[in-house]
């Protein structure tokens, strides 16, 4: 068994499976690229060492230089988090060829899971529903593509086979625009998972995104935790998370179901370890599988929050051999959680990705109020990675504690430096819609709006301009330098100092 | 100093007596202003409500970032309004554009030629930046005039791309 553990990964996620080892006493050994020295989990690590230049290829995807490094400095374990090797079965491979524990599931369920065409003809063989589309034919070239898209119907989505995360997406409405589609998703894909190949699936309306935890160990014990609503997307790309859904709520009838099916899905590959399995809900509450992401999520916290079981801390012990904790007759979920994922990304302009140097930064704290982040005052924010940079997660009794909690935590955090979304959020927390629990995967993209938000800003404009005037009026006296003598609030000496700091 | 401030198209008039007292729209409020650690946060009290905002220059506008809400704000004191009112009807449209990177990034594909024509809306070349390739798009009808960078190359935000004409 072992008592130290290397992270193949960076950013919040590293430092959050930082945070499990130290509980659970354990050694902890970083890894890092060029461009990642200064980074909280090298700083926080008991070991750290330089894989490569920044871009990942050369950086953490280096297979063998991760293997190397655990095998020198005596890590019995890797983590691989999410994202880079976390879904490579030749890297879980790799790890048992060496004698290491791979904390994540086997190779052989990493890569029947993996191939999501190959992953729906295997629950589908295990009775599990899932979405109309290409399943099952294998990699098909541009023309077969074309030729089944009628089909199945548009509008229908293109999805890369070895794909998450929403790229190598893209969205269809007829046949005449998909070729040009096709490509770009196949460009997308070959340069995020090495691997162009795609698949088509119907696009289900008024769908909603429901996840299902999955825990498994390694003598045949499979639970789930409940459900995660995941709804609130753009570009297929998950913004804010909750745990229970709002959907589902008290209908437990429903949630157990779900759970049994998901449970059905992880047995159907001998699942061990830490899961998930995302379903698709249509308005008359059929679900769907989507897929089975075979790694730790980056919403686990939510499930965390409600069911009280440290899922990072569960995954370490189960790899290292031990049973479950916990059982399906045991679990609760207590309250409710919500998380905002906060990107470095403008939401005025496009949700471009904004990258700099973070001067200041002020997290929000207090009751039932948890921060995973990776970054701190003085990080620069690299266009190498991607633009996760915290989670907020808050804990409230009910949906509309949790809601006020968050909106309180949202004014709270102070990012300086670099574009947040995180005035998306706070107008998110203000939509009726929202509150409401009324929306599905479209929500953001089709009828929610930054510019018009439903709060009652009046009163603020006059404030906001009263600031803007005071900011300008200062930058005008600081440009023509009419400050009369005796009235600046410091010494002459220390204003000339500033102003020069200022023209650098 | 006087200002017209402009917010949503509502004028304000906001005269600054001193550091403590200011006049908008004829009432004078008592205020307490301050950046906050020399960063562009500014902290407001006004009549003893408290305030805190973003405050950042955009092109010719201040944008201010308050409970949530970006509010894109134009100042200009009474001289400044005077010399655009006189010279506006002289102002030429701007003849040329220029793409320029939003953010540092990889350029992916260029997807037109020196000399192409384009329309509105299409696609100029593919960005990639924190993992996602992004779209760039032409913001109106005209002729490409000059690439001036290649596939595979890296670019710094705010570089000229290419223009159009």
């Amino acid at each position: 068994m072992f008592n130290k553990v290397l992270i193949a990964n960076r950013g919040e996620i590293a430092v959050r499976i930082l945070r499990a080892c130290r509980e659970l006493g354990m050694q902890v050994v970083a890894v890092y690229s060029e461009a990642d020295r200064q980074a909280l989990h090298v700083r926080y690590a008991d070991e750290a060492y330089l894989l490569g230049p920044a871009p990942s290829r050369e950086s953490y995807l280096r297979v063998d230089k991760i293997i190397d490094i655990a095998k020198k400095c005596g890590a019995g374990g890797i983590h691989p988090g999410y994202g880079f090797l976390a879904e490579r079965s030749d890297f879980a491979q790799a790890c048992l060829d060496e004698g290491i524990a791979f904390i994540g599931p086997k190779p052989s369920a990493i890569a029947a899971m993996g191939d999501k065409r190959a992953a729906r003809a295997t629950v589908s063989a295990a009775g599990v529903p899932v979405v109309p589309g290409t399943e099952g034919e294998g990699a098909l070239s541009d023309e077969e593509l074309l030729a089944i898209a009628p089909k199945i119907g548009f509008p229908l989505l293109i999805k890369a086979s070895a794909g998450g995360g929403g790229k190598g997406m893209r969205e269809v409405q007829s046949l005449h625009e998909m070729p040009g589609l096709i490509t770009a998703a196949r460009r997308e894909a070959e340069a995020a998972f090495g691997d162009g190949n795609v698949y088509l699936e119907k696009l289900i309306d008024g769908a909603r995104h429901v996840e299902i935890q999955i825990l498994g160990d390694q003598f045949g014990n499979i639970m789930h935790l409940g459900e995660r609503e995941c709804s609130i997307q753009r570009r297929h790309q998950k913004l804010l998370e909750e745990s229970p859904s709002p959907f589902i709520g008290d209908d437990d009838e429903l949630r157990q179901e779900m759970g049994a099916v998901a449970v059905r899905a992880a047995q159907s590959v001998e699942y061990t370890n830490a899961g998930t399995i995302e379903f698709l809900i249509d308005k008359d509450n059929h679900f769907y599988f989507l897929e089975m992401n075979t790694r730790l999520q980056v919403e686990h916290p939510v499930t965390e929050m409600v069911t009280g079981i440290d899922i990072v801390k569960e995954q370490i012990r189960v790899a290292r051999g031990r049973q479950l904790r916990y059982s399906q007759e045991n679990l609760s979920m207590n309250g409710w959680a919500i998380e905002c994922r906060i990107n470095a990304e403008d939401p005025y302009n496009n949700f471009l990705p904004s990258t700099g140097h973070i001067s200041h930064l002020l997290t929000p704290t207090g009751p039932g109020v948890r921060v995973d982040t990776g970054v701190y005052p003085g990080f620069e924010i690299s266009p190498y990675y991607d633009s996760l940079i915290s989670k907020l997660v808050v804990w409230g009794e009910t949906r509309a504690e949790a809601i006020l909690r968050m909106r309180r935590s949202l004014e709270e955090f102070k990012i300086i430096g670099i574009k947040t979304n995180i005035p998306f959020h706070q107008t998110l927390m203000d939509s009726h819609r929202f509150m409401g629990g009324q929306y599905d995967t479209r929500f953001v993209e089709e009828r929610f709006s930054l510019e018009q938000s439903e709060k009652d800003h009046h009163g603020d404009q006059e404030i906001a301009a009263i600031i803007a005037t005071l900011v300008a009026h200062r930058a005008n006296q600081l440009a023509t330098n009419i400050v009369q003598r005796g009235i600046r609030d410091t010494s002459n000496w220390k204003w000339l100092s500033r102003w020069e700091r200022l023209q650098k | 100093m006087k200002y017209i401030t402009t917010v949503n198209n509502e004028e304000f008039i906001i005269e600054i007596l001193d550091d403590r007292r200011v006049v908008i729209n004829g009432k004078e409020y008592q205020i307490d202003f301050h950046p906050v650690s020399e960063q562009p946060v500014y902290s407001m009290l006004v009549d003893g409500k408290s305030y805190e905002a973003y405050v950042n220059p955009a092109d010719n506008t201040w944008s201010v970032l308050l409970h949530g809400h970006q509010y894109s704000i134009q100042i200009e004191d009474e001289r400044e309004k005077r010399l655009r009112s006189a010279s506006s009807r002289n102002l030429s449209e701007g003849s040329e554009y220029h793409l320029k990177a939003p953010m540092p990034g990889l350029v992916i594909t260029v997807l037109v030629k020196e000399g192409q024509k384009i329309k509105k809306d299409e696609l100029l070349l593919i960005l990639e930046s924190m993992k996602m390739q992004n779209e760039l798009k032409s913001p109106r009808d005209g002729v490409v005039s000059r690439i001036r960078i290649q596939p595979g190359e890296s670019v710094e935000q705010r570089q000229i791309l290419l223009t159009i004409t």
